[in-house]
């Protein structure tokens, strides 16, 4: 990487220079002064569409005193933690099944991986004629968002453990069983948590994308109701809890990553 | 955070034409084999995903006639209407309307989204700055603004375009990023060696070895891009194919509303297959070659 | 022919202190000589190497080619690569026309000289293969034939035979001599194996670690051409010798480095 960032031709300092930027914490600086650019342009523009921060978090403060946000949160969350704990184990169970056998593979693979690409929601007006505009269908929703990263990155993990390692484990006498449980899983682990990863992500897309459109509960419920009253304070105040509520999804399956994958070699980690 | 970005990376979903691992192994005496054609035919791919195809459809046929209702058809009343309403000017009015907003709002990603991508990956410190928003981007469900659009630019066409472009930059911008920064610096630094001038550094070396990725990058934003504009067509803007579905869903028109659902998916997954093939002809020197190892 | 005076180099290290990369190194090197460098890794060879290349900047010395100061890459100087650094999208003869292309060669003069220069690495009927499609060592004759095309009147080698199997290895160091010695040029050659230093320098430069200086020079009297019969010469009295002579001045520094290594 030094090499990308060095000019060509010899310079000749005595001590090498640093950037002062450097030194500075990136993320906290950016969001700050990306926060005061966002207070200022709403401010100077005074569109309806774009009020300045302070009126975000002024009505982002009242819908939460009135419980709106506290409850629509939960039934969010509610969707999200169903949605992905189906996704999770669903797509683990296929995953592991497309890796280890071929004729699965071949049977599921094209399918898991077109509906990988094809934009999901166009699933939900099928779910909506099967579950009824309730919660059934939004959970349906999020499974269909997150659950083929997950399969598709599990498979893919199986396959790429490398053969010395089952190998090693068929020349001491491990069965199939032992072989997948001992061997297999925790070396497929930590590709198979970086799938875990992106689903989650796409948990919380589809979460939000599957209550704008069966708007009955959740946060999408409530941007789609304040979209319709033309409030967007309220649109973007609901936009931030969703990122926050993005963020620690993701913040959480890396926490749990983290402790799970201790073994991997630092270098290859690439954090 | 990084790491959300970097599995998003360009070789995130490919990964099932990976490499075989040995454990069908047994050892000892071989078994009898089966004569050579019909293992083949065994064994081919297509024929389980042909079976796998009819177990859906049929399962399919018989979930709608025992326990159907209003707005579930049967497999075949959704073929029959699949075909009929690729007949009718309709559904070609609608798939130019939606696919207007695609191409437009596409091309503004991709000429937006590849020279910010490799200006993020040449500079270390920008780049520091902007990967905040970047993560956030990425995991942001953007369906979320469209509120905020139709109040700015209203239904038409323009609120569309901003949206799909909105969705599908963010994976141009992260791939065409990655692409540069994972330009091995050796190559770089064998230029200059050679006396290469930054000009020549930059079209020689940084932008073809970049290709790949940044193709990646166009494909994956051309998924993103197709899904943005199912979104915006039916959560808020209802018009177009999108406008199409809520239309059959509030007529009851169950076979024709799964149809549409079908061409749909169809345009995307064909879409999305031009754009690979095309990845592959463009970029054939950066698959993994097994003469490599050799 | 290159004159290097007092030549220092640091950096700082991940945990903030300085490393002394190189410290006051003086070295000149003869028109046509054959030099090897060897040492323990860390010692800093690699980065005298490029320093000679003028692909990085140092702190303090100097480094003169026929009396002109290093200021940057120069037509003067090829450089072969560890790694190969050989372009993957681009076939075997746009590889080895790359130096010609940067500097401003035409087309019609670059391909000619390219085509000849792997014909003499033993690369004919290659020519439109990317390097995805060859082996180790036919990369590397890619990357020698690179730093040839563009006539050098140094060849700077870091570590080129590294990645490549013993046989290859061997190989590629008699076909070296074959080429070195049709058409004599300057050489600086990295490596970190004993009896490659031996078999192909007029000099051995031992080089220290932490800092990294010039132990030693060890010069070389086996007679050349050396291509012709490698075999026997390394049976010889002088060639076992020398390379036990450095093994031993390695094991001391290795010795001395140890405390060095649990503490780091």
């Amino acid at each position: 990487m030094s090499a990308l960032a060095e000019r060509p031709g010899v310079r000749r300092p005595r001590e090498r220079r640093r950037s002062p930027w450097r030194r500075l914490p990136a993320a906290p600086l950016s969001l700050a002064a990306g926060a005061a650019a966002w207070e200022l342009i709403g401010h100077l523009a005074d569109v309806s569409f774009f009020p300045p921060l302070s009126t975000v978090l002024a009505r982002l403060a009242d819908i939460t005193s009135e419980g709106m946000i506290l409850g629509s949160l939960g039934g969010s969350l509610i969707n999200l933690a169903a949605g992905f704990a189906i996704s999770l184990v669903a797509g683990l169970a296929i995953g592991v099944a497309m890796g280890r056998y071929r004729k699965v593979e071949a049977a599921l693979g094209i399918y898991v991986y077109a509906l990988l690409t094809a934009p999901s929601l166009v699933f939900a007006p099928i779910f909506f004629s099967l579950l009824g505009a309730g919660r059934g269908s939004i959970i349906a929703v999020v499974v269909m968002y997150a659950m083929f990263v997950i399969v598709i990155n599990t498979a893919s993990a199986i396959q790429s453990v490398p053969a010395h390692l089952v190998e090693m484990a068929r020349s001491y006498g491990a069965g199939e069983g032992r072989i997948l449980l001992r061997v297999m899983l925790p070396a497929a682990l930590p590709m198979i948590m970086a799938g875990v990863r992106l689903g989650v992500g796409r948990a919380v897309t589809g979460m939000i994308n599957g209550e704008m459109f069966i708007a009955v509960v959740g946060l999408g419920h409530v941007v789609t109701e304040a979209g319709g009253r033309f409030d967007s304070a309220e649109v973007l105040a609901v936009l931030l809890v969703v990122i926050a509520v993005a963020l620690s999804a993701v913040g959480l399956v890396q926490a749990v990553d983290r402790r799970v994958t201790r073994w991997v070699p630092k270098t290859t980690r690439g954090h | 955070m990084s790491t959300v970005t970097r599995h998003r990376g360009p070789r995130c979903a490919s990964g099932f034409r990976g490499p075989r691992r040995a454990s069908g192994f047994r050892a000892g005496p071989q078994p009898e084999q089966r004569p050579a054609p019909l293992r083949r035919l065994v064994n081919a791919a297509p024929l389980y995903q042909f079976l796998t195809f009819a177990v859906f459809a049929v399962g399919w046929e018989l979930y709608a006639r025992t326990r159907g209702g209003l707005l579930i058809p049967t497999f075949a009343e959704t073929v029959q209407a699949t075909a009929g309403l690729l007949g009718t000017a309709e559904l070609w009015r609608a798939m130019y309307a939606s696919n207007q907003a695609l191409v437009l709002g596409f091309a503004i990603a991709v000429v937006a989204g590849v020279p910010a991508g490799i200006v993020l990956g040449r500079f270390r410190t920008l780049e520091r700055f902007a990967d905040v928003y970047l993560n956030i981007l990425l995991v942001t469900p953007m369906a979320a603004i469209i509120p905020l659009l139709v109040m700015s630019v209203g239904f038409g066409l323009a609120s569309r375009v901003i949206l799909v472009a909105i969705f599908s930059i963010v994976m141009v911008v992260v791939n065409s990023r990655a692409g540069v920064r994972q330009v091995d610096p050796s190559l770089i630094e064998m230029a200059r060696s050679f006396g290469a001038t930054e000009r020549q550094i930059w079209t020689r070396i940084l932008l073809p070895g970049a290709l790949p990725a940044i193709m990646t990058g166009i494909r994956l934003g051309l998924g993103r891009a197709v899904t943005g504009m199912v979104i915006v067509e039916l959560l808020m803007v209802s018009t177009a194919l999108g406008g199409l579905i809520l239309e059959y869903r509030g007529l009851f028109k169950a076979p024709e509303l799964y149809g549409t659902i079908v061409i749909i998916l169809a345009e995307a997954l064909l879409l999305i297959s031009v754009a690979r093939w095309s990845e592959r002809k463009l970029t054939r020197w950066a698959r993994p070659n097994p003469a490599r190892s050799a | 022919m290159i004159e290097i005076r007092g030549l220092s180099k640091t950096f700082v290290g991940q945990d903030g202190d300085t490393v002394h990369a190189l410290r006051d190194v003086d070295l000149d090197v003869a028109e046509n000589e054959f030099l090897t460098v060897l040492g323990p890794s860390g010692c800093g060879k690699t980065t005298l190497l490029k320093a000679i290349a003028g692909l990085i900047p140092w702190n303090d010395g100097d480094i003169l080619i026929d009396g002109t100061p290093v200021r940057g890459p120069g037509p003067d100087r090829g450089m072969v690569f560890q790694n190969f650094a050989l372009l993957p999208w681009a076939t075997v003869l746009d590889n080895v026309a790359f130096g010609l292309k940067m500097r401003g060669v035409g087309r019609s003069e670059r391909e000619e000289r390219a085509r000849s220069l792997i014909a003499l690495v033993g690369l004919s009927g290659f020519e439109t293969k990317r390097p995805g499609e060859l082996s180790g060592g036919m990369q590397q004759r890619v990357g020698i034939a690179r730093a040839l095309a563009v006539q050098p009147r140094v060849l700077l080698m870091d570590e080129p035979f590294g990645a490549v199997d013993e046989q290859t290895r061997r190989l590629l160091q008699e076909e070296l001599l074959t080429i070195w010695e049709k058409r004599r040029m300057t050489v600086v050659f990295i490596t970190h194996s004993m009896e490659e230093a031996v078999l192909l320098g007029d000099r051995v430069v031992l080089m220290s670690a932490r800092p990294g200086r010039i132990a030693e020079i060890v010069p070389v009297p086996l007679r050349r051409p050396r291509s012709s019969d490698v075999g026997a010469l390394e049976r010889s009295g002088q060639y076992v010798e020398i390379t036990a002579y450095l093994w031993d001045r390695l094991r001391e520094m290795h010795e001395e480095q140890r405390p060095a290594e649990v503490a780091g």
